[in-house]
């Protein structure tokens, strides 16, 4: 291959290359590849269901990274007049560059945390040595003209290693969500500022003045050395601002970096104005710079109307068209010029090749620059913007590519050629063989009907795990972001919500269900840890979901095939200390102002003997604390959220607008609500957020007793909160299939099945005892009874339905699901008298207790 | 019996398919390096002309025949439609194993088309129609799965 020269203007002479050119070709080649696997990426992201962040990392670690590294190398030792690196550790150089890219990219889209790491300590170690070794050299060098540029290339190497190491570090996802935010935020800008900004405005200095064939204007050296220390040291502060949450030191520091690349500019456009720009190449650049100063202004505007923790979801939607705008742009711009240069083969062969990369380049740039802003418009016109500016984007990158492969043709092995086109032959065949079909012919036939179901993007969870519907139904999902850091919900079918701030809710139209289908949350790292759900018909494989269309007609379908076997083991002992929840019910505390505080918590609870399940609880346990007062109090209770997800409060006992006392409060954050409880009865309390069957199955319910106010002395009150047990973990696809089916596992008295049979409520013979029951549900309700006695009082739903004084007496207390009310009995002699609900699959599932009764 | 007969006409499928990639395979790796490095100029181009023209003759009169003939055969015994060539799974791992085999016989025609008039395309043809294959292998792999 013939030696080839990059004419940067020199007061004195140009320089020649020092040597053969050959890897740099190589190189760009390489950059080439994996810009077009960007493109690939950006245009499927949606039907294969790939992360956002994946063409963005394919772009800025393949290409970008590719071309800083082989660039500033070449600048550097052509303007220093250094001598050159070996071929063989240019070579080596990328090689493990290029490797660690693909294994962390690979690492990091399939959820492999320790390759990801691998991948990114590799690249992290080749810009490290990279950086060094300019560092060394241009220190080592005369101090020309251009002096100032191995320092700019050295400040971006070190911005990488800072950048990079943050991102490293959140693969882990061990920080919380507002210190992720902030470290992803100072990740973004260290690249972007930092890696990507310093090596260009480095770089234009002497390659902006080469591309328009003049020289750069008196003291553009002097701005260039001076600029880069505020450049640098702003650009840290900034970093370090975004990353502690210093919203201050943050956004002074991104103001001074802003100043300091505006003084930077001024030299170039000073010498753009002189020399007007012709060509591909000038323009591109031009049309790039532009882009900067947009960002510039973007950035410093984020920065001073939101808190650190914001930025960057408030820019992460900005984030493509600064990655095409300007680092595409530039790139491109660059490449024009360089490429032919570079790619060499006689005066001839670089003009051919400049004419072939400028090929339809007005049309190109036009369709680039407006293109990019209507991106940001409402479907369809904001991907119909996309596919033309990846097309523009794609246009160039296959006009270098065929200018690479004509320069190569020379030398190129067809050896090689054939392998690689036949392996991109076979490549595309498996595509086209395993990739996920878009919906074109659906199995089913549609039926009409549209499933609407609210879903919830919690701290690595989507609630409900499982969404059930007919095949055939389209299925639209109204998805909520209940946590305090931004999720988006992609399903399997390439349908998806854009990135959701903490709050912000959007509708996903999921289309025609047919068959199961998955659905996660695509931020790096949310899949792995959790945030997925299912889509499941009717009559697919999980057996339970087919009892979905009992769940409205009663529990009918217990115990048929599938569930048998899976019914508790009740005849087993409670742990050794195990207490139940105390039943008895104190008298009403003698004040009219109850100040309460619950706080919620996630814990664990023996639920029958043996059985202990994960439970979320109101105040520690489940059934929450019983408040008690009379008619006319006032009852004023601050919930705490100390869970991990989403949680309110719902209280029957209080009339009032549910929109603020009733709203979900994210973890860590409190509400207060106030209620006067004017009516008399049992009230049951509970979680109301959404799923709620999955809030009360899981345990979030309670009681409040507030007495008629002719209640009579009795000599024993108890309270009993009836609620229903469901397997698995909260949230689960077991468990949620269950509830939706109706098909609780047990039945617990207080929190625990057939507790009070390993814990007798103790009364005496004639003792006269009140029985307060409210029911929970989710699912069902109680037929209350006390074997071998008979209810002569019952007070239902705020009523009086028998009293002593009556002729009649009664056998049970039947109330629906979240109904309260009490039942007074005596026992005529000692003994042991079991209180069950008498639908017996109930009591017998562990809706069971007795009273042992003494002689007096 | 009749299982039998399938073995048969699979294990015909499977032992042409060898002898077709097995053959590219040893010519590429084995036969034309020694060439190039033993046998000189008219000779060596005389020898591998002879070896193209009767691997060629093979692939028309054994390969092509029996590969179509037993391929047709295995997908009408497996109940394979045009309709079904289209649906994820089994279908298009098909298709796509029926497309690439097109590219590979549409290489190895431009090969033999092109090795007097353009020496470096018929090399690079030929590279093209070997790495192809071995993805035709490949996808055949894949479709029992699923």
């Amino acid at each position: 291959m013939p030696a080839t020269f990059v004419r940067i203007e020199r007061p004195d002479r140009p320089p020649p290359l020092p040597r053969q050119v050959s890897w740099h070709a190589r190189a760009n080649a390489i950059a080439l590849v994996w810009a077009l696997l960007a493109v690939c990426a950006a245009a499927s992201a949606g039907p294969l269901g790939l992360p956002s962040w994946l063409p963005v990392h394919l772009f800025l670690l393949g290409t970008v990274t590719n071309a800083i590294i082989t660039w500033t190398e070449h600048f550097t030792v052509a303007l220093l007049r250094l001598p050159a690196t070996s071929d063989r550790h240019q070579g080596v150089r990328l090689a493990v560059l290029n490797t660690g890219v693909v294994v962390l990219v690979v690492g990091a889209t399939a959820a492999l945390t320790p390759f990801a790491v691998v991948g990114a300590v590799a690249l992290l170690g080749v810009v490290v040595v990279h950086t060094l070794a300019l560092a060394r050299a241009s220190r080592g060098a005369l101090a020309g003209r251009f002096a100032h540029i191995g320092a700019w290339y050295t400040a971006a190497g070190a911005s990488f290693v800072l950048g990079a190491a943050l991102g490293t570090m959140m693969l882990f996802d061990a920080a919380g969500p507002e210190v992720q935010q902030r470290s992803l935020a100072a990740h973004v800008h260290l690249n972007l500022w930092g890696w990507v900004g310093l090596a260009v405005i480095g770089s234009l200095f002497t390659l902006w003045p080469t591309i328009l064939r003049t020289r750069i204007v008196e003291g553009a050296g002097m701005v260039a050395r001076r600029a880069l220390v505020p450049v640098l040291v702003g650009l840290v502060a900034g970093a370090v601002g975004l990353a502690t949450g210093m919203r201050w030191v943050a956004l002074a520091g991104i103001v001074v970096y802003a100043a300091g690349v505006l003084v930077c500019l001024v030299p170039l456009v000073r010498t753009g104005l002189r020399k007007r720009p012709t060509g591909a190449a000038a323009w591109s650049v031009a049309a790039s710079l532009v882009w900067l100063l947009a960002a510039l202004v973007v950035d410093v505007h984020t920065l001073a109307v939101h808190a650190p923790h914001e930025v960057h979801a408030v820019l992460q939607p900005l984030l493509p068209l600064f990655l095409v705008g300007f680092t595409g742009q530039v790139l491109l711009g660059s490449l024009t010029y360089l490429l032919p240069v570079v790619l060499g083969g006689g005066p001839r062969a670089v003009k051919a090749n400049t004419a072939l990369l400028g090929r339809g380049w007005p049309v190109r740039l036009a369709t680039l620059n407006l293109g990019l802003p209507l991106t940001l418009a409402p479907d369809p016109w904001g991907t119909a913007a996309w596919a033309l500016v990846l097309a523009s984007a794609a246009t160039f990158v296959l006009l270098a590519a065929v200018a690479v492969l004509r320069a190569w043709e020379v030398t190129a092995s067809p050896g090689l050629v054939g392998t690689g086109l036949g392996a991109a032959l076979t490549a595309l065949a498996l595509v086209f063989a395993l990739g996920v079909p878009t919906d074109e012919e659906s199995a089913v036939t549609p039926t009409g009907r549209t499933s609407t179901v609210d879903v919830a993007l919690g701290d690595m969870v989507v609630e409900p795990g499982t969404v059930t519907v007919d095949p055939g139904d389209a299925l639209v999902l109204e998805v909520t972001n209940e946590d305090a850091q931004p999720h988006d919900l992609r399903m399997e079918n390439g349908t998806r919500t854009p990135v959701l701030a903490p709050g912000e809710s959007a509708t996903l139209e999921v289309g025609v269900v047919d068959g199961p289908l998955r659905g996660w949350c695509s931020v790096m790292g949310h899949r792995a840890s959790g945030m997925e759900m299912t889509v499941t018909t009717t009559g697919d494989d999980l057996p339970l979901a087919e009892h979905g269309e009992d769940a409205g007609h009663g529990e009918h379908g217990t115990d048929s095939a599938g569930l048998t076997g899976e019914r508790l083991d009740l005849s087993g002992e409670f742990t050794r200390g195990w207490e139940p929840v105390d039943a008895e019910l104190d008298p009403a505390p003698d004040t009219d102002e109850h100040e309460v505080e619950i706080r919620v918590s996630e814990s664990e609870q023996e639920v029958a003997p043996g059985v202990r399940r994960p439970v979320w609880t109101f105040g520690d346990t489940a059934p929450g604390p019983v408040l008690r007062g009379r008619v006319g109090d006032v009852f004023d209770v601050t919930l705490i959220n100390d869970g991990t997800i989403g949680h309110s409060i719902d209280f029957h006992a209080g009339s009032l607008a549910p929109d603020e006392p009733m709203r979900t409060i994210a973890p860590g954050e409190e509400l207060t609500y106030r209620f006067t409880a004017d009516k008399a009865g049992a009230w049951l309390y509970h979680c109301s957020t959404a799923p709620m069957s999955h809030h009360l199955a899981n345990g979030m319910y309670g009681a409040v007793i507030i007495d008629p106010p002719d209640l009579a002395e009795v000599d024993r009150e108890y309270v009993l909160v009836q609620g229903e047990l469901y397997p698995g973990e909260p949230g689960d696809a077991e468990q949620t299939a269950r509830i939706h089916a109706g098909l609780p596992q047990g039945w617990m008295f207080n929190g625990a099945a057939m507790g009070y049979d390993h814990a007798p409520l103790a009364a005496r013979v004639d003792e006269r005892v009140r029985v307060w029951v409210v029911t929970a549900g989710p699912v069902g309700g109680t037929s209350f009874h006390v074997v071998g006695s008979r209810f002569d009082t019952v007070y239902k739903e705020g009523a009086y339905l028998l009293r002593p004084e009556d002729d009649g007496g009664s056998q049970t207390l039947d109330l629906g699901t979240a109904q309260g009310g009490f039942v007074e009995t005596t026992f005529p002699e000692a003994g042991h008298y079991p209180f069950v609900d008498h639908d017996l699959r109930h009591a017998e599932g562990g809706a069971h207790g007795h009273f042992e009764v003494e002689e007096p | 019996m009749e299982e039998a007969v399938w073995a048969g006409v699979r294990f015909l499928h499977v032992l042409s398919a060898m002898l077709w990639v097995g053959g590219q395979l040893t010519v590429s790796l084995v036969v034309m390096p020694l060439a190039r490095r033993t046998l000189e100029g008219e000779h060596r181009s005389t020898v591998l002309r002879a070896i193209g023209k009767r691997f060629g003759s093979l692939t028309a009169g054994f390969f092509l025949p029996v590969q179509l003939g037993t391929g047709i055969a295995l997908a009408w015994g497996a109940g394979v439609t045009w309709a079904s060539l289209l649906e994820p799974g089994y279908g298009r791992v098909l298709a796509a194993k029926l497309v690439l085999f097109c590219v590979v016989m549409v290489a190895a025609t431009l090969h033999g088309a092109t090795t007097r008039t353009r020496p470096r395309l018929a090399r690079t043809m030929a590279m093209t129609s070997l790495v192809t294959s071995v993805g035709v292998v490949l996808l055949a792999t894949l479709l029992p799965r699923i």
